[in-house]
C-alpha cells in the first residue's frame, strides 16, 4: 500500500496542512508497511528540508505552470502518477486546493473519496474515515465501498503535525502537462478592509465586567490585534458606554460563531453564553473558579486577567513570528 | 446564456437539536424544518443575476422525493424558468458520486453555458457533487466561488482561499461553478412570481426515464454518533507567564494562529 | 373542511416570513425608539408586491385573496408591528375601498400607485371628537360647482405623515344623519390640506401617525367615492374587511411575544431548573398558545368567508378582531411576566410587544364596539 501526499503550497511556501497530512501518512504507512511519497508540483521558494524529514520519497515536478494552484493542471499531473497504482491512499488537504481538485481527480481515476475527514481508523481491515456532519453536531464513520485505492481529504488542523526523522529522496519527474486554455490562474487578491462586523470574525476576544475600567480595554484590544481577531464585549461594557453596541455578544446583542472565542473577565451569564455558544474553541480567563463561563469553555485560566493578558499577547506575538 | 442550477433540500440544523435515529445511520427528521441548501440559494441568485444581464433560461434540478418540489417552486418564484425533479425509490442512501451520476444523466442532454451548484451542503458537507459532475461532463470547474464576471465566453471568478485571501482564475465556458455563501444577496420572490410558480408544471423524471438503473455508490455511512462532549474547561495551571505560554501553544496547535 | 393553506399561500407565508424576519425584525427596536418612518423597508416591501396584495394584476397588484392578506399582516407584524401596520393600512384601508367602491377611472388612477408603493395610502374616519361614534364626525363637504369643499380635521391617522392618497369621510348632508356621510379620495398636495402634529404613541410608533387638517380643500367631484350618502356604508364595509387584518396583526404580535417568552423560559433557570419546568410557567405558556391558536383560526376563517364571497361578515370579522386583540394584550402581558424583571427593561423586546398590543383593542372599533356589532348581528339573526 503506497501513501501519497499532495504538498500544498502557496506563494512559494509549504502550508501547514502538508505536514499534518504527512504525519497521518507516516502513521498509515507504518500500519500498512508502506512508504510515504510527497508530491510537490511546481516547486517552492524555500528549502525542503522539513519535507525530507517527513516523507520517504518526494516526487518533484518542476513546471512554471504548476507554481500556482490550478485544479485542472494538478489533476493532469497526478493522473499519470496514480493511474497504474493498484493499492494506495492519496491524502490531500480539504482546503481551497483539495475542494477544487480531489473530487474531480477521484472521478477521473474512478477511486472512492471521503472528504473533510477529521479522523482515520482501521477497523477489521476496513478503512474508516471520521467526518463531521450537521455543522459538527454529529460525527459519522464513513467506509469505502471499493477496496484497494482511496482518496481522503483531511480537514485543516484536525490532525496534529509531528515531524519525522526520515531522509526523503527527491525524484525529479518531467512535467506531463501541456498548456490548457480552459483554466488560467490570474493573480491573488488581498481582502479589502471594512468596518467592524463581529459576526464575520473568525477570532473574537471579548471583554467583560472584570476589566473594571474603560482605560484597561486597549490592553485587551492589543491581544485581539495580535491574534488577528476582533474586539467584542458583554453587556456591562456597552452599558457603561465603553464600547459601542455593535461589539456586544449576547442575547440582546449579537450571536457569533467564530473559530476562536476568548472571554476575558466575563462571568458567563446565560444571556452572554447564548450569543457565543456556537464558537468552535472557547477560552476563558477569569479569577473566579466558579464562573459559569468555565462550563462553556474548552480551556480556562483561573487567574487575574491583568496579569495574564499582557503576557499572553507577548507569547502569541512570539509564536507568530516563529 | 442558459444556466442549470442544481439544488438540494436539506434539514435546517443550525438551531435545532439533532438526534441519531434508532438504526444509527441517519437522523430523526420529523421534527426538523427543511429548506433549500443555503449555498444553493446563493447559486440560484447568481444565475438570476447573469440571466438579467445576458438573457437565456435557468433550469433547476433537484434529486429527491415529492417534498423537494417546494424548493423547486420557490426557485421558480425567484427567477428560474423550468424545474426538473429526479426521483426513484431506488435512490435512497445516495453518496456524492451517485448524486453526480444522476445529475449527469439528465444534464448531458440539456444545453447549458454554466452550471451552478452550492459549494457545500449543510447536512453532510462533502463538497463533492460539483467537481464530480463537472468531471463526468468533461467541463472545467471552480469551487468556493465568491464572484463571477462573464465576458466573451470566459468567466473571471474569484475563489476563496484561506485567511481572507482570494485568487482570480479565468475559466472557459461551458463550465461548472460551486459558489460560496455570501456571493450575493438572494432576492425575495415577488408575490406575482409566487402565484405563477405555484401553478407551474414541474418535470419529474425517474431512473427509467434517464436510463440509469443503479447509480454507483462509492462510500457509505457506517454509523452516526454524537461527538464526545467536554463538560468542563481544561484549566491551564501555572504562573501567568507559564499558563499564557501553554495557552498560546494550544491556540497555535489548533491552527488558529 | 379543508384547513390547509393552498400551495400558493404556503409559498407566500414562507417568503414573507423570511423577508419579515430578516429585513424588518432587526430594525424594530430602533424604529420604536426614534419613531422614524421605515422608508427603506417599505420600499423593499413594495418591490415584493406587498403594498397591493389584493389589488388585481391589471392595476399592478398581486391579485391575491383575503387569506393571503391576513397571512402577510400576521407575518409582518410578528417581525415589526409598525411596518406591518403601515403596509396593512395601505392594503385594507386605502386600496380596498377604492377597489370595492371606485369607478373604473378612479381604480385606474389610484390603484397602480398604491400597489407599486409610488404613493402610500391612508384613511380618515376618526376625529378628535368622534371615535366610536363615527356618525358624530364634524368634517363637512360642501358641493360647489365641480368641487366639494372639505372643512374639518381627522385625528390619529396612520400613514398621515407620508401618504399621498387619502380616503376621507365627511358630511355632505347633516340632516340625513349617518346617511348624509360621503367618502372622498383626497390627494396630498391639494391646497388647504395639511398634516398636523405627529402623535407620540405608546406603541406602533413608526407609523407617521398624525392629524389631517382640511381648510377649504377643493376636492374634484370625480373623487367622490361611490354616491353621495354612501359614506357610512363604505366605511362599515371597509372596517368589516380591515378588522380581519387587525386580527391578523394581533395574532402576529402575540406570536412574537410568545416565541420570545418560550425561548426565555427554556433558558432561564430558577430553583435549579429551567423555568419552563415550573407548573405556573407551563400553565401560562399553555394558555398563551391556546388563545393564539384560537385567535388565528377565527381570523383565517373570517378571511376565508370573505374570499368565498359571503356578503356580510361583520359578525365573524368583529369576533375575530375582538378576540384576537384581547389575546394579544393578554399574551404580551404574560410574556413580560415570564421574563420577570428583565421583561420590564428595554433590553428585551417583550415590553415593546406589550405596548404595541394595547392599541389593537382600541383602533378600528374598540372592543366595546366590536361586542355591539356582534350582539346586533345575533339579534338580526345573522
Amino acid at each position: 500500500m503506497k501513501i501519497f501526499v499532495l504538498v500544498e503550497h502557496r506563494q512559494g511556501k509549504v502550508r501547514d496542512i502538508t505536514y499534518e497530512l504527512l504525519t497521518v501518512g507516516r502513521e498509515l504507512a507504518e500500519k500498512f508497511n508502506g512508504e510515504v511519497t510527497a508530491l510537490l508540483f511546481g516547486g517552492v521558494d524555500e528549502k525542503i528540508d522539513r519535507l525530507k524529514k517527513n516523507a520517504h520519497h518526494i516526487i518533484l515536478v518542476e513546471d512554471e505552470k504548476l507554481k500556482n494552484f490550478n485544479a485542472e493542471l494538478y489533476q493532469k499531473a497526478l493522473v499519470p502518477i496514480l493511474k497504474d497504482e493498484k493499492s494506495y491512499i492519496m491524502l490531500i488537504g480539504h482546503t481551497a486546493f483539495g475542494i477544487d481538485l480531489a473530487p474531480a481527480l477521484a472521478t477521473e481515476l474512478d477511486v472512492p473519496i471521503s472528504t473533510d475527514c477529521v479522523g482515520i481508523q482501521i477497523e477489521d481491515d476496513n478503512f474508516i474515515t471520521i467526518r463531521q456532519m450537521y455543522g459538527g453536531k454529529l460525527n459519522a464513520k464513513v467506509s469505502f465501498c471499493e477496496p484497494g485505492r482511496y482518496i481522503i481529504t483531511a480537514r485543516q488542523a484536525a490532525f496534529p503535525a509531528k515531524d519525522g526523522n526520515l531522509d526523503g529522496k527527491v525524484i525529479s519527474m518531467p512535467s506531463p502537462v501541456g498548456e490548457i486554455d480552459y483554466r488560467k490562474f490570474i493573480e491573488y487578491v488581498e481582502p479589502p478592509i471594512e468596518g467592524v462586523d463581529i459576526t464575520k470574525a473568525d477570532i473574537i476576544v471579548a471583554v467583560g465586567r472584570g476589566i473594571k475600567d474603560k482605560d484597561n480595554i486597549p490592553m485587551v484590544e492589543e491581544l485581539a490585534n495580535a491574534l488577528g481577531g476582533v474586539l467584542a464585549c458583554s453587556r456591562p461594557i456597552v452599558d457603561a458606554g465603553w464600547l459601542p453596541k455593535e461589539r456586544q455578544v449576547g442575547s440582546s446583542g449579537k450571536t457569533v460563531k467564530p473559530k476562536l472565542y476568548i472571554a476575558i473577565g466575563i462571568s458567563g451569564a446565560f444571556q452572554h453564553l447564548v450569543g457565543m455558544k456556537g464558537a468552535e474553541t472557547v477560552i476563558a480567563i477569569n479569577k473566579d473558579p466558579n464562573a459559569p463561563i468555565f462550563n462553556e469553555a474548552d480551556y480556562g485560566i483561573v487567574d487575574d486577567l491583568f496579569k495574564v493578558v499582557p503576557v499572553l499577547k507577548e507569547k502569541i506575538q512570539e509564536l507568530k513570528k516563529g | 446564456m442558459d444556466i442549470i442550477v442544481c439544488i438540494k433540500r436539506v434539514p435546517e440544523t443550525a438551531e435545532a437539536e439533532i438526534k441519531v435515529d434508532p438504526n444509527g445511520k441517519d437522523i430523526v427528521k420529523d421534527t426538523l424544518n427543511f429548506d433549500i441548501n443555503e449555498a444553493d440559494n446563493y447559486a440560484l441568485e447568481e444565475a438570476v443575476l447573469l440571466k438579467e444581464k445576458f438573457g437565456g433560461k435557468i433550469t433547476l434540478i433537484s434529486v429527491g422525493e415529492e417534498e423537494c418540489e417546494h424548493i423547486l417552486r420557490m426557485g421558480l418564484a425567484r427567477g428560474a424558468d423550468d424545474a426538473i425533479r429526479i426521483t426513484d425509490e431506488k435512490f435512497s442512501e445516495l453518496d456524492g458520486f451517485a448524486t453526480a451520476q444522476i445529475l449527469y444523466s439528465v444534464i448531458k442532454d440539456i444545453h447549458f453555458d454554466i452550471i451552478f451548484t452550492g459549494c457545500i451542503a449543510t447536512d453532510d458537507g462533502y463538497s463533492q457533487v460539483g467537481p464530480t459532475l463537472a468531471e463526468l461532463l468533461g467541463i472545467p470547474h471552480a469551487t468556493l466561488v465568491t464572484s463571477i464576471e462573464v465576458k466573451g465566453g470566459i468567466a473571471r471568478v474569484h475563489r476563496e482561499l484561506e485567511a481572507g485571501l482570494l485568487e482570480a482564475v479565468d475559466i472557459k465556458l461551458p463550465a461548472l461553478f460551486a459558489v460560496q455563501t455570501g456571493i450575493n444577496k438572494p432576492r425575495y420572490a415577488s408575490l406575482i412570481a409566487i402565484r405563477r410558480a405555484a401553478s407551474k408544471e414541474l418535470k419529474v423524471l425517474s431512473s427509467k426515464d434517464i436510463g440509469l438503473e443503479e447509480p454507483r455508490r462509492k462510500i457509505k455511512i457506517e454509523s452516526l454518533f454524537v461527538p464526545p462532549v467536554t463538560k468542563r474547561a481544561e484549566i491551564i495551571e501555572g504562573s501567568p507567564p507559564e499558563a499564557a505560554a501553554k495557552l498560546a501553544e494550544i491556540i497555535k496547535e489548533k491552527g488558529l494562529l | 373542511m379543508n384547513f390547509e393553506l393552498t400551495k400558493e399561500q404556503k409559498m407566500l407565508q414562507e417568503e414573507v416570513r423570511k423577508f419579515a424576519q430578516e429585513e424588518l425584525a432587526p430594525l424594530a427596536p430602533e424604529l420604536d425608539k426614534t419613531g422614524e418612518f421605515p422608508k427603506e423597508s417599505i420600499k423593499k416591501a413594495a418591490e415584493m408586491g406587498l403594498l397591493g396584495i389584493i389589488i388585481p394584476e391589471k392595476y399592478g397588484g398581486a391579485g391575491m385573496d383575503f387569506v393571503s392578506l391576513a397571512i402577510v399582516a400576521e407575518e409582518l407584524c410578528r417581525a415589526c408591528a409598525s411596518t406591518g401596520l403601515v403596509i396593512t393600512v395601505n392594503n385594507s384601508l386605502a386600496a380596498y375601498p377604492i377597489l370595492a367602491f371606485g369607478t373604473e377611472e378612479q381604480k385606474q388612477k389610484y390603484l397602480p400607485k398604491l400597489a407599486s408603493g409610488e404613493v402610500l395610502g391612508a384613511i380618515g374616519i376618526t376625529e378628535a371628537g368622534a371615535g366610536s361614534d363615527v356618525a358624530g364626525m364634524e368634517t363637512t363637504a360642501r358641493r360647489e360647482g365641480d368641487y366639494y369643499i372639505l372643512n374639518g380635521s381627522k385625528r390619529f391617522i396612520t400613514n398621515a405623515g407620508v401618504a399621498g392618497i387619502f380616503v376621507v369621510f365627511a358630511y355632505t348632508n347633516k340632516e340625513l344623519k349617518h346617511k348624509g356621510i360621503s367618502a372622498f379620495i383626497v390627494e396630498r398636495d391639494t391646497p388647504g390640506f395639511s398634516i398636523g402634529k405627529h402623535e407620540d404613541l405608546m406603541g406602533m410608533r413608526a407609523t407617521a401617525n398624525a392629524e389631517l387638517i382640511f381648510e377649504d380643500v377643493k376636492v374634484p367631484k370625480e373623487n367622490l367615492l361611490g354616491n353621495e350618502g354612501d359614506g357610512f356604508k363604505i366605511c362599515m364595509n371597509t372596517l368589516d374587511t380591515s378588522r380581519i387584518d387587525i386580527g391578523a396583526q394581533a395574532v402576529g404580535i402575540a406570536q412574537a411575544a410568545f416565541d420570545k417568552a418560550f425561548a426565555y423560559a427554556k433558558e432561564r433557570k430558577t430553583f435549579g431548573q429551567p423555568i419552563c419546568e415550573h407548573q405556573f410557567i407551563q400553565g401560562m405558556l399553555a394558555e398563551m398558545a391556546t388563545r393564539i391558536h384560537a385567535a388565528r383560526l377565527m381570523v383565517y376563517y373570517a378571511a376565508f368567508l370573505k374570499d368565498q364571497g359571503k356578503p356580510r361578515i361583520s359578525k365573524e370579522a368583529s369576533m375575530a378582531k375582538w378576540f384576537a386583540s384581547e389575546t394579544a394584550v393578554e399574551v404580551t402581558r404574560k410574556a413580560v411576566q415570564i421574563h420577570g424583571g428583565y421583561g420590564y427593561t428595554k433590553d428585551y423586546e417583550v415590553e415593546r410587544h406589550y405596548r404595541e398590543a394595547k392599541v389593537l383593542e382600541i383602533y378600528e372599533g374598540t372592543s366595546e364596539i366590536q361586542k355591539i356589532v356582534i350582539a346586533r348581528s345575533l339579534l338580526r339573526g345573522l
